[in-house]
């Protein structure tokens, strides 16, 4: 593997490491604001009874 | 059945996301011109193509709160909570397609970026969503929504911009892959695969988060439904 081989390897595993920790940083995000309405809902469900 | 396919679509999305992967990584050959760097690909152009198609699902739902905000408010607040997702998740393709981009382009070109017809409009896409969701975020009183639908439709006229720049003006950033004249079109079947199997993948686990993000804005919305009923009927909403 010469000097460019390696270059091209890092930046080919930088733009998928982006994407990857992106998305699933997104996806982490969601599950959390799913819980805290969740927990919203059924703080208000107690409530009302 | 409803909860079987709930719990099948994730299982199928994870699988197409790793053969897909797999295809891009071990399966696809090196492009003879760019070499390894050119596997950049892959990520890249299904994240760019994706990134309009949830723009145009953000463009429906805003013509659809327009649309029903006074005859259908139920139906629209549906259709408000589909542009606020669409949205958001074309903005987290988009950010992947502008972060992808100037890597390829670092070592493709030698240069992060350039003030290019499809660079600029991309950018300037991904900014008018930026600035939807900032909107939806800060802003406050019944006015939003709409201010938002309509910035949701403004953005969405840029769109069609973004895809034919690279046609209508002479730009750094390559030819267009599919529709771009005699020329264009992926010649290998391993790389045409390869590039198809990235393609549903991302598109599966996109419908996964929009899915995902429809129903926590749903909740939302029901949650500050019964609280704005508790406020009117004298009740405390945090029922101290």
């Amino acid at each position: 593997m010469d000097q460019r081989d390696i270059l091209d390897h890092q930046f080919v595993t930088a733009a998928y490491v982006v994407t990857w920790t992106i998305q699933l940083a997104y996806l982490a995000w969601l599950g959390w604001k799913w819980r805290s309405e969740k927990r919203n809902a059924e703080r208000r469900s107690r409530e009302t009874q | 059945m409803k909860k079987a396919a709930i719990t099948l679509f994730p299982l199928i999305t994870i699988l197409l996301m790793i053969w897909g992967y797999y295809q891009a990584i071990y399966v696809a050959p090196n492009d003879a011109m760019q070499g390894e760097v050119s596997r950049i690909f892959y990520y890249h152009v299904p994240h760019a193509m994706l990134c309009f198609a949830f723009f145009a699902v953000s463009l429906v739902g805003s013509i659809g709160y327009l649309s029903y905000r006074r005859a259908r408010p139920a139906l629209a607040q549906v259709s408000d909570a589909l542009a606020l997702a669409g949205a958001e998740v074309g903005v987290v393709y988009c950010t992947i397609v502008l972060l992808t981009g100037p890597l390829w382009g670092r070592r493709a070109w030698g240069i992060w970026w350039t003030w290019d017809a499809r660079l600029t409009t991309t950018l300037v896409l991904w900014l008018i969503y930026v600035s939807y969701l900032l909107l939806r975020r800060f802003a406050a009183g019944p006015q939003m929504q709409t201010l938002a639908a309509v910035l949701g439709i403004f953005g969405a006229l840029d769109v069609p911009i973004v895809y034919m720049s690279n046609r209508w003006w002479r730009t750094q950033h390559p030819a267009p892959v599919f529709g771009g004249g005699p020329d264009s079109g992926i010649k290998d079947p391993a790389m045409l695969a390869a590039f198809g199997w990235n393609v549903l993948a991302w598109f599966c686990w996109g419908l996964l988060v929009l899915f995902l993000r429809y129903h926590v804005e749903r909740r939302h919305q029901q949650y500050a439904e019964l609280e704005a009923e508790a406020a009117l009927g004298g009740l405390d909403p945090e029922g101290i």
